[in-house]
């Protein structure tokens, strides 16, 4: 379809529709740096009367917050790092090594599509409490360590490689494993970034996994303690929320704003 | 000039690092746990525990206390969130043999757990396991609790109780009512619309199993007979739900049910504060929250009676896990030793509203003249008397969750036939 | 090569599954040892309408989620579907929600309708709307919660459209407007048809995503009130960790996860009629 230019009522409207998606993060950074009694007294009045950090200060003092930052880093760079490791030599195989039962293996690759976490975190959890691992990274990272997007990806990018590249590697007597660490990684750079950013993204937003593999703050993730800040039973204390969440929020909203047209491509591939 | 020595690459993150790209060495990570200088050379003992909020401060300033008093023992507190979470944390910690040393739980599961195996025995705190009130420690808490080992000691303990916005009250020369029809009649009076909006509802309760469990004791029946058999109070177990449908559906009088679990306390509380609710029942816990919080004076008052006066025991008991190592049991025993003296006791009261769970406690409180002063704090204590144990079974807790709570929310919202759903609960109850 | 990748799949995918079958033939709470029951679990699922239940409130939440967001985002996609930098920000702002995690955007909601102070309860009293606790209805809070999921990945299916109307050939539109067709027109008689494939696309994906939903719902409604959010995924999880029962809970997620396959069947289905186009 041909875009038309905008027009001035039309421009109005788009930023309106912008505004529906703006407006409740600003909310929440105001709120954040307001006090409790003047949330209660005027819930619609925008602006804090004077700037307060106190919501922060009490968030990182009721709970260990840094520690939580830290363990959710950790968490979603280990599985990102790990996956690129593992999608590098098994898409370099799916897509260039010939043997039999290839069509087998990248089906069942794909087919981990239908196992979503939902499905599998009950006997995972057993097997996890069975070797006494529960509530350890392990137990955060190694379900995660293969991505069929990322295979998928990685065998996408190399199928455009030519195959007299890699010859010429062998030829000059790179083994296999030099050419999976070595020689194919400058060539996928952009694919491999985006797998990265997208999986540390959805990793660090994740809730379901260590909800159920986690007991104690050893390695609770950011996630479970910003939704633990809405104490129950005394009156929630939203600013402290608020503030909790613009710690969750913020990391991601800046690799977005950074990187957007990296996680698009991505998040885009992941579903054709 | 030498280089100081942070700019070095401290050695422990760079094994971190590599070991987490080979997807193994995370675990290793654990090592880097931040120690608190205070707890140096000491034993460690880790508490779960679940309060959110102004009780979760006052306990965490005891934990502190403790920490500071003696130097043998550090003890780690982790928050859980509600009772809920904190209970479902910890028994699939157990499962995984990774639980605490100490946590604290609701008297419905202590059963269960006893059962299971999963408790240690407490007979080597001594003496003072004598100075509780009977009505709250292991033996007044379940019928024929003394008979089993000693698993368990009172933490924060509770009854339900009434609260009434002082002003409204006084401005309608109104006192706590005394009885189920005072009380019916009460919050009718006490409603006020406006343009067929509720702007305020006489009465404001939780539509939970505990303050059910008080309607039907009121009722005069029992949720579990003394031989164990779950009945659920028969008939006045389907009266207890008929006040709160006649209240909800007919009268208008009291709010329906908001939200789950702890959601709808929150609300309850957050209607009385917010003068939509002129009377509420909920537990004395909030009693300090409240009073602190309200622009009109609390008033706290005993539950009316029906056929006779009831209430139940709510709140948590310690209790300490087998699975831990016995040097960190020991540890953890210290502090609850610890928290049963009079002086935690009498902060921990006074700090929240729980009733105070010792005798030289009460004692102590009486003698300073404190129930004088603060009559509201012996209103739970007062309805000791009527407290009805809770029976021994280890099936109660999931009556309570799955089987009676789900159908009285939907009784109360006039979806099915309350006979039928009670029918039906009370098969569930006993087949299960 | 695939030797690791294939070791993974095998102990974290393959094996669980096989588990999970296993555990849902037995009872077991994880403290006491476990009992064989053959197919009581699922025959407890089928007793008293509980899995009808389950299923019921999954599609109140789903199909509203899927229903708003497709059609929201194909609305986006029209908007915004031009040059310039205005076009640009917007698509980045409602695309924003996509990425931010289901815990922000369910505590930020949460706030949002909470019903003392919250800004979006405040304005709709204000507009005279009693809205106070949409939440807190059994008739209202599937939708609400499914209103909140619209919000979140509208921006997602916007995307998706934008790529399909990107893919429709300038000549076809032109074309048709110097046939005389009308702007309306245009849009029902030639953009819609060839985007046919790009929204069963969208909704089926939707469909899969919104299913599994969870985070959602514990950080908001806890699965009430009267279980009317206790949506699949919620169910499972309360089932195995709040009430432990082991079996009931792999009975359930097997259930679920032959729904999910029927749902991807769906999904191919409608992949390859996207790719025949």
């Amino acid at each position: 379809m041909k875009a038309r230019p905008l027009s001035v009522p039309g421009g109005i409207g788009l930023s309106l529709v912008a505004l529906v998606w703006l407006a409740p993060y600003a909310w929440m950074v105001l709120t954040s740096l307001k006090s409790l009694p003047e949330i209660v007294a005027a819930p619609l009045s925008p602006f804090p009367s004077t700037l307060r950090l106190d919501a922060y200060r009490a968030a990182f003092q009721s709970m260990p917050l840094a520690r939580y930052v830290w363990n959710t880093s950790v968490m979603a760079f280990g599985i990102a790092a790990l996956q690129l490791l593992l999608a590098l030599p098994a898409g370099y195989a799916l897509a260039k090594l010939r043997f039999k039962g290839r069509g087998v293996a990248f089906g069942l690759v794909l087919a981990t599509l239908l196992v979503p976490a939902q499905v599998r975190f009950v006997p995972t959890f057993g097997l996890f409490a069975e070797l006494r691992l529960t509530n350890t990274f392990t137990a955060l990272v190694l379900p995660f360590a293969v991505s069929a997007l990322g295979t998928f990806l990685v065998r996408q990018a190399l199928m455009s490689v030519p195959d007299a590249l890699l010859e010429a590697a062998r030829i000059d007597g790179a083994g296999e494993w030099t050419i999976v660490y070595r020689i194919l990684p400058p060539l996928l750079v952009p694919t491999l970034i985006s797998l990265f950013l997208f999986s540390f993204v959805f990793h660090w937003n994740d809730y379901f996994w260590p909800l159920v593999m986690t007991t104690d703050d050893r390695v609770r993730t950011l996630p479970l303690g910003v939704a633990l800040l809405r104490e129950q039973g005394t009156g929630v204390r939203w600013h402290i929320v608020m503030a909790g969440n613009v710690i969750l929020s913020a990391p991601v909203l800046a690799i977005f704003a950074l990187a957007q047209k990296r996680l698009l491509h991505a998040i885009t591939a992941s579903t054709s | 000039m030498p280089l100081p020595s942070r700019h070095r690459a401290p050695p422990a993150r760079d094994v971190g690092r590599r070991e987490l790209l080979l997807g193994a060495g995370a675990a290793a990570l654990g090592g880097c746990e931040p120690v608190s200088p205070l707890s140096r050379g000491r034993q460690q003992a880790s508490l779960w525990f679940t309060y959110g909020g102004r009780n979760r401060e006052v306990l965490e300033h005891l934990v502190q206390r403790f920490n500071h008093a003696q130097s043998a023992v550090y003890v780690k507190s982790v928050f859980q969130g509600d009772y809920y979470e904190g209970l479902a944390k910890l028994r699939v910690a157990l499962a995984a043999n990774a639980g605490p040393a100490l946590s604290h739980v609701v008297g419905e599961i202590v059963p269960y757990l006893a059962e299971a195996g999963v408790l240690e025995r407490l007979d080597a705190i001594g003496a003072v396991a004598h100075h509780v009130l009977p009505e709250l420690g292991q033996r007044g808490s379940w019928v024929g609790g003394d008979t089993h080992p000693l698993v368990s000691l009172p933490f924060n303990r509770s009854t339900p109780i009434a609260y009434l916005n002082g002003a409204i009250f006084e401005q309608g020369g109104l006192s706590a009512p005394r009885s189920w029809d005072e009380l019916r009649d009460m919050a009718r009076l006490l409603t006020r619309r406006e343009r067929g909006r509720t702007t305020r509802y006489g009465f404001g309760c939780p539509v939970d199993w505990w303050f059910w469990a008080a309607l039907v004791g009121q009722a005069g029946g029992h949720v579990a007979e003394p031989n164990g058999d779950i009945t659920l109070g028969g008939e006045a177990g389907l009266r207890a739900v008929d006040f709160w449908q006649k209240l909800v559906l007919e009268d208008g009088s009291m709010k329906p049910p908001a939200g789950r679990d702890y959601n709808a306390w929150e609300q309850t509380n957050q209607d009385f504060l917010a003068g939509r609710a002129a009377m509420i029942w909920t537990s004395t816990a909030f009693l300090s929250y409240l009073e602190k919080n309200a622009r009109f004076p609390v008033v706290a008052a005993p539950l009316p009676m029906r056929e006779r006066h009831a209430v139940p025991t709510g709140g948590t008991h310690w209790v300490l896990l087998k699975s831990a190592p016995p040097a960190e049991k020991v540890a953890a025993l210290a502090f609850v030793r610890f928290m049963l003296e009079p002086a935690q006791v009498i902060d921990w009261a006074n700090g929240t509203g729980y009733i105070p769970v010792t005798q030289q406690a009460v004692l102590a409180l009486s003698e300073s003249g404190h129930f004088t002063r603060h009559p509201n704090q012996r209103v739970a204590l007062d309805q000791l008397k009527f407290a009805e144990p809770w029976p021994w079974s280890t099936r109660l807790f999931r009556v309570q969750r799955e089987i009676v709570q789900p159908r009285l929310e939907q009784a109360v919202l006039g979806r099915g036939r309350t006979r039928e759903l009670f029918a039906e609960a009370r098969r569930l109850a006993r087949a299960d | 090569m695939l030797a690791p990748t294939l070791v993974v799949l095998a102990t974290f995918y393959f094996y669980p599954l096989l588990v999970a079958v296993y555990y849902s033939l037995h009872a077991w709470d994880l403290l006491t040892p476990a009992r064989y029951v053959g197919l009581d679990n699922y025959r407890a699922l089928l007793a008293g309408g509980a899995l009808a239940d389950v299923l019921l409130a999954t599609l109140r939440v789903s199909l509203t989620a899927v229903l708003g967001s497709t059609l929201l985002g194909l609305l986006l996609a029209l908007a915004v579907n031009r040059p310039g930098r205005l076009a640009a920000f917007v698509r980045s702002s409602v695309f924003s929600a996509y990425v931010v995690s289901w815990v922000s955007v369910g505590l930020l909601w949460l706030w949002l309708l909470d019903a003392d102070a919250g800004a979006v309860s405040a304005l709709f009293r204000m507009l005279g709307f009693g809205t106070a606790g949409v939440l807190a209805r059994p008739e209202s809070a599937p939708y609400a919660l499914g209103l909140v999921v619209v919000w979140k990945v509208a921006g997602y299916a916007m995307v998706l459209f934008l790529g399909g109307l990107q893919s429709i050939p300038p000549s076809v539109v032109e074309a048709a407007t110097l046939d005389g067709a009308s702007r309306l027109d245009r849009f029902f008689h030639v953009t819609l048809p060839l985007l046919a494939p790009t929204l069963a696309f969208v909704t089926t994906t939707s469909l899969i995503l919104t299913f599994q939903a969870f985070d959602v719902v514990r950080v908001m409604t806890q699965g009430g009130p009267v279980r009317s959010t206790t949506v699949f995924v919620y169910s499972i999880y309360e089932q195995m960790f709040m009430d432990l029962r082991v079996g009931r809970a792999s009975a359930e997620a097997v259930v679920f996860f032959v729904i999910l396959l029927g749902l991807t069947g769906l999904e191919l289905w409608a992949f390859r009629r996207r790719g025949a186009v």
